[in-house]
């Protein structure tokens, strides 16, 4: 088989680059990395100097991830023998007892590491992540608000609490989460919608017009979300279409709806000249949902 | 309860949305393009979401526009699909419940299909799929002799074929095209790779 190299025509300061990037766009495509990776350590270790301890780290978690174990295992070896004392690569280990489910192991790995350094937040995350997988909710959500009243700051908890009350269907503490998230990140259009399509979850009136106050609000932060489009026209024709609402509501809604109808369609008609299903399906839904 | 017909297309798209996905639990809608009465003929699938399952706005658009796409192409929509991302456990969640109801309000024999992803490897030879119908108002587990997957060995090696080849990557559901509006959520590019490699027995049902 072709190695990256020759198939995408790139050096290896390329490929050093480009595992970089993903490192701080924090991306998930474990695939890619172990392909890329794999072949600059095997090729041009000696090249890379400081780097490589990064990107063994780098490379053994996404190793992890795609069920590599050999590659993970020549990794962590690597990095045990450069820092054979390290909190970090010891949450490695334990990371690769976690991909194995050897849990209880990885789980004594961590607690080493926390009796050491009780303010090892890595560690405390493993744990959480562990019941996660274990598909104990109840235990990680209670984990990660005990983790969260310390460490009130921490996004990627705040945002992990968010999906577990999702999951268990607790969308009243899922929004808590989400105001903590958007009070801290005002110009994140997701974590907006988002929270608009909580509260559209949780439905009732008050709720219906929260959603729609922060479909928009994602819209203007971003106004290609098609998400928050589609969601602006649902709330506000709902809303519309309630009993309890004055006239002067309903016709306030029907306006945002139909604003936000125009703007589908402008969208869809710019990125789909080709397909015509959707358009015509698009006149239905509209005509359906009024 | 009646028999209920798997085809190679609806196998494969619910297959290759489960790999493209495979940290995360998604669902998605079966649709059938035969004739109400007899065996439920589950002909196609439509690839759903990955993220924020039990979230009603994005489901209800989804549904809606399948709604409408189907009764433009003489189909309907007959169950749901659903693999979880924890995969030790493939029982149906309250969501999975939820909609399936929804479905079963508008088609009597609508069946719940849930994804075991402990079973999806490839050393194991039976389809990874655990059935449901509804009983009294309950879904209850179907009876494995009743749930036909013509031609499954053809199928299963298929299906692992176009994952060898990546052919996962070029799947779309309905959350994709969200982020973006010109990928085709009916996928009609798979479904002609697929025609192309399935025999004519195994072509429609």
């Amino acid at each position: 088989m072709a190695s990256i190299s020759e198939m995408y025509d790139v050096g290896w300061e390329e490929m050093r680059d480009k595992l970089r990037k993903w490192r701080e766009d924090n991306c998930r495509n474990s695939e890619q990395i172990v392909d890329v990776g794999e072949e600059l350590i095997s090729e041009h270790a000696s090249k890379l100097g400081d780097d490589i301890w990064i990107i063994y780290e780098q490379v053994m978690i996404a190793a992890l991830d795609c069920s590599r174990d050999d590659l993970a295992l020549t990794c962590l070896q690597e990095l045990r023998k450069q820092f054979p004392d390290s909190h970090r690569v010891k949450r490695l280990s334990g990371m690769r007892l976690e991909a194995l489910e050897r849990y209880d192991e990885a789980n004594k790995h961590y607690d080493a590491i926390l009796q050491d350094d009780p303010t090892n937040t890595a560690a405390r995350k493993r744990k959480i992540s562990i019941l996660k997988a274990q598909g104990k909710s109840t235990e990680a959500i209670r984990e990660l608000n005990e983790y969260l009243e310390q460490f009130v700051g921490d996004q990627e908890a705040w945002h992990e609490l968010s999906e577990l009350y999702i999951n268990e269907h607790d969308y009243g503490k899922a929004a808590f989460c989400l105001e903590e998230l958007m009070m801290t990140n005002p110009h994140n259009h997701l974590y907006c919608e988002q929270y608009a399509e909580v509260k559209y979850t949780q439905g009732g009136l008050e709720n219906l017009e929260l959603s729609r106050k922060y479909f928009a609000q994602a819209l203007r932060l971003n106004n290609r979300n098609m998400r928050a489009l589609f969601g602006l026209y649902m709330s506000a024709s709902h809303i519309a279409a309630s009993p309890k609402v004055s006239a002067k509501v309903k016709k306030d809604n029907v306006k945002y709806a139909a604003w936000a109808a125009t703007q589908i369609n402008r969208a869809y008609k710019v990125k789909l000249s080709i397909w015509t299903a959707t358009k015509s399906s698009l006149l239905h839904l509209f005509s359906k949902m009024d | 309860m009646g028999e209920v017909e798997l085809s190679c297309r609806a196998y494969i798209k619910m297959f290759l949305h489960s790999c493209l996905f495979p940290r995360c639990s998604i669902n998605g809608l079966l649709l059938s393009s035969s004739p109400a009465g007899g065996a439920v003929c589950v002909t196609d699938c439509v690839p759903m979401l990955h993220s924020h399952l039990p979230l009603a706005p994005i489901t209800q658009l989804a549904l809606t526009q399948v709604d409408v796409w189907c009764s433009q192409t003489q189909q309907r929509i007959v169950g749901y699909y659903q693999a979880n991302a924890c995969v030790s456990d493939s029982s149906p969640t309250q969501c999975a419940l939820k909609i399936a109801d929804k479905i079963a309000e508008q088609f009597d024999n609508a069946v719940l299909l849930m994804l075991d992803g402990g079973k999806m490897s490839p050393d194991y030879r039976v389809p990874p799929i655990v059935m449901y119908e509804r009983k009294d108002s309950r879904w209850m587990l179907k009876d494995k002799h009743t749930i036909m997957l013509r031609q499954w060995e053809e199928t299963r090696a298929i299906a692992s074929q176009m994952l060898e080849s990546g052919d996962h990557m070029l799947l779309v559901d309905f959350d994709s095209h969200l982020d973006d509006i010109t990928k085709d959520w009916t996928n009609q590019k798979l479904n002609t790779k697929i025609a192309e490699l399935a025999s004519p027995a195994n072509g429609n049902i």
